[in-house]
């Protein structure tokens, strides 16, 4: 007695059906997580998302979730585990587990809560994909993404923080806002340390190549009447604006990170500013990760483009360089 | 006629770069009158001091403009248009939010306002969905307690409203939520009276009569998300147990969404090939291979992904995304969503109960008639009749 999917289907191949092509991970299903989840599946960048967490009532529940979305979407594998080993050859591991900035908290003030998560996790996934590229949004990104290279011996190319890509993007909104262009069309590279030191490149914000503070010397000085300072402030300020009244930010970070993932799983070699090793560039001499606009492909973070920074925006580097190596070596590892 | 002796000198403002401030019929200064030979030096240094005037004055006007200004000259200082394919979405809670980011991230809106009663969870929302705005291809988003944000909406989702508790089910629900959405409906109404409405909220059935009653508008544009969702499960579960992908595995649940809904196995096909065809016993007791399961599983799939996190929201809001996609774009697909059923299939009230509808910028354009079994057909008078009588007893309606 045939079955009735006997009846209706004949299999014809010999072949087993190949492995994933463009698995991501995203490990921890909070609201970060899973806004970065929802982003990856609804821009059809892979064909197997893997969830992983702790917490596994609230894993299964957000896995069948999405799993009842299958008809809307094209990822046909969506699967989850406490066990790492349903991460198994992922091509990208997004890793956005750790503790949460509660209101008025700096980044800086979570790290040693969030290093010891990593201590777990980050050997696991490197257990079952090991030539993955990592992409940490944890906070403090920056000194987070040098514990992740740490742990997991990966080579510095596979190792991304997702950075000042957030802060890239605010300020390219709030610009865009400002001017009445689209944020697409208004270009400013907003790099250093994800957070509060962040040092906006004022030299290089520009629409069509015309560069602005060439059209007002000014620009980013108290000086300045159009007071373009505060633009920079407000995208220090908006994780916290954010955090104080929905309690979390989640979209915009999300967003981001399908960003980066589709430029590496497709390999378009677009250029982002995003937390990678500077030691040797801008005077800095630690070994720390700082963002700076980078390349990246499918083989990771392949180039840095070296910017030509004013001696008071390096100096803001360094400066923050030496804040982060003070945390990160008092750090057990 | 030019004299050769003469030297004249013409300075226009474009060679100066000046904007449109400072020189009076905005194109040329000229020095005056034709000077002789003689008295062209005295005249040379006049024209320079001019020269020099006008280039403290045009240094003046650069520090007055703005970036903007010096940046862009605008071509058209007319009124904007209003949007052509605005979307709101009343309530922002989970199921809110992941419709929101759905109709986002599937580029179906050029406007997006979202509407709550708390701001402060409002404004962080709405931020937060600005800040991507840089991924996006929205340009606008805007939020506000006020159903003024919300003018000019093609489509308006309807997701506020109390959940389900752990256990509770939909119809309990109901009360609570008549009351808030007489606040809500005239407002939007009020503000988009053109607009097509989808009711989420649940008990959906009921509250998309209700919606349809509070609002006024014709039948054909008030749609409840209904077993929209119901179907999309299904269509998931019966397609994993298939191997192949949801989009190919063809399968309806009508009705009432919720306990009740009624799938319609006549209707399973996988490439036209009907499954009862294979398995008359499909869907049965009888049935050997428990198909029926598939659709239990269905029914209790909100109350486990409940159980197991808290609320269901992603399901939800891709199942929104698609329902306005089709209205968006004008697309007549075929969706089962709650409409008003009276006069079909031996219905004689007032109901809202899901059938395969025909979507389009009208909203319900057409409903497919369904050969649906004997059995089949009770089941949604049955549900119809529950329904009735939750309704009747709704106060000022």
């Amino acid at each position: 007695m045939s079955s009735t999917k006997e009846k209706l289907i004949a299999h014809v191949s010999k072949e087993e059906p190949a492995g994933p092509t463009n698995k991501v991970t995203v490990v921890g299903v909070g609201m970060v997580g899973m806004a970065a989840a929802v982003s990856i599946l609804l821009k059809d960048l892979t064909d197997e998302l893997a969830l992983v967490d702790v917490m596994e009532d609230k894993l299964k529940g957000e896995v069948m979730d999405l799993q009842h979305g299958s008809l809307f979407l094209k990822t046909h594998k969506i699967v989850a585990d406490k066990d790492y080993s349903v991460t198994a050859n992922s091509k990208v591991v997004v890793v956005t587990a750790g503790a949460r900035q509660q209101e008025g908290e700096s980044r800086l003030n979570l790290v040693q809560r969030n290093v010891n998560i990593f201590k777990f996790i980050i050997p696991n996934i490197i257990k079952y994909s090991p030539n993955c590229i990592l992409l940490v949004v944890s906070n403090p990104v920056d000194i987070l993404t040098y514990v992740a290279w740490k742990l997991s011996g990966l080579p510095r190319n596979r190792v991304i923080g997702s950075g000042t890509n957030l802060d890239s993007a605010r300020f390219r909104h709030l610009m865009g806002e400002k001017l009445g262009i689209h944020p697409s069309s208004c270009h400013a590279w907003v790099i250093g340390e994800h957070g509060d030191s962040s040092v906006p490149v004022w030299s290089g914000v520009n629409v069509a190549g015309v560069s602005l503070q060439g059209l007002n010397p000014d620009m980013g000085t108290d000086n300045d009447k159009e007071d373009w300072k505060s633009v920079h402030k407000m995208v220090v300020d908006s994780a916290y604006e954010v955090i104080k009244l929905k309690g979390y930010t989640s979209w915009a970070i999300g967003m981001s990170v399908a960003d980066l993932c589709e430029s590496i799983l497709k390999n378009l070699r677009k250029c982002h500013p995003v937390s990678t090793l500077v030691k040797g560039m801008h005077g800095v001499n630690e070994e720390v990760f700082l963002s700076v606009p980078c390349i990246l492909g499918n083989t990771g973070l392949t180039d840095v483009v070296h910017m030509t920074l004013k001696p008071d925006e390096e100096k803001q580097l360094v400066k923050s360089a030496e804040t982060l190596w003070g945390v990160q070596k008092e750090l057990t590892l | 006629m030019k004299r050769p002796d003469v030297q004249w000198i013409t300075v226009t403002s474009s060679s100066l770069s000046l904007p449109e401030a400072g020189t009076r019929d905005g194109s040329l200064i000229h020095c005056s009158a034709p000077y002789s030979r003689q008295q062209q030096p005295a005249m040379l240094v006049s024209c320079w001091c001019l020269y020099l005037g006008a280039q403290r004055l045009y240094r003046h006007v650069l520090s007055m403009a703005s970036v903007v200004q010096k940046l862009i000259t605008p071509l058209f200082s007319g009124t904007l248009e209003p949007p052509r394919n605005k979307v709101t979405v009343v309530g922002v809670g989970q199921v809110g939010m992941a419709c929101a980011v759905s109709v986002l991230l599937r580029d179906l809106a050029d406007e997006l306002a979202l509407v709550d009663v708390v701001e402060d969870k409002l404004k962080g929302e709405m931020m937060d969905l600005q800040h991507g705005s840089l991924f996006l291809k929205t340009p606008k988003i805007v939020s506000g307690k006020d159903y003024s944000v919300t003018a000019n909406s093609r489509v308006v989702v309807v997701t506020a409203g109390v959940r389900q508790q752990e256990g509770e089910s939909r119809l309990n629900l109901v009360q609570r939520n008549v009351n808030i959405f007489k606040h809500i409906i005239p407002q939007i109404v009020r503000y988009s009276p053109n607009c097509i409405l989808i009711v989420v909220s649940n008990p959906v059935d009921v509250l998309t009569y209700v919606t349809w009653k509070l609002s006024g508008l014709p039948k054909h544009r008030v749609i409840g998300s209904g077993t929209n969702l119901d179907s999309a499960r299904f269509r998931y579960l019966m397609a994993e147990r298939m191997g192949i992908h949801p989009s190919s595995f063809n399968g309806w649940i009508l009705g009432e969404h919720g306990d009740s809904s009624v799938p319609v196995w006549s209707g399973a096909n996988v490439a036209g090939v009907s499954l009862q065809k294979l398995n008359p016993d499909i869907g049965k007791d009888t049935d050997k291979e428990n198909w029926k399961e598939t659709h239990k599983k269905v029914v209790d799939s909100a109350y486990e992904v409940i159980r197991l996190k808290g609320y269901t929201n992603w399901a939800i809001g891709l199942s929104v995304a698609d329902l306005t996609e089709s209205l968006m774009k004008n697309l007549n697909r075929v969706h089962p969503v709650s409409t008003m059923v009276k006069g079909m299939y031996g219905i004689g009230d007032e109901v809202y109960l899901s059938l395969p509808c025909v979507l389009n910028s009208a909203g319900v354009g057409s409903v497919v008639n369904m050969t649906l079994t004997g059995d089949e057909i009770s089941q949604l008078k049955k549900s119809a009749d529950m329904l009735w009588h939750i309704q009747k007893d709704l106060k000022d309606l």
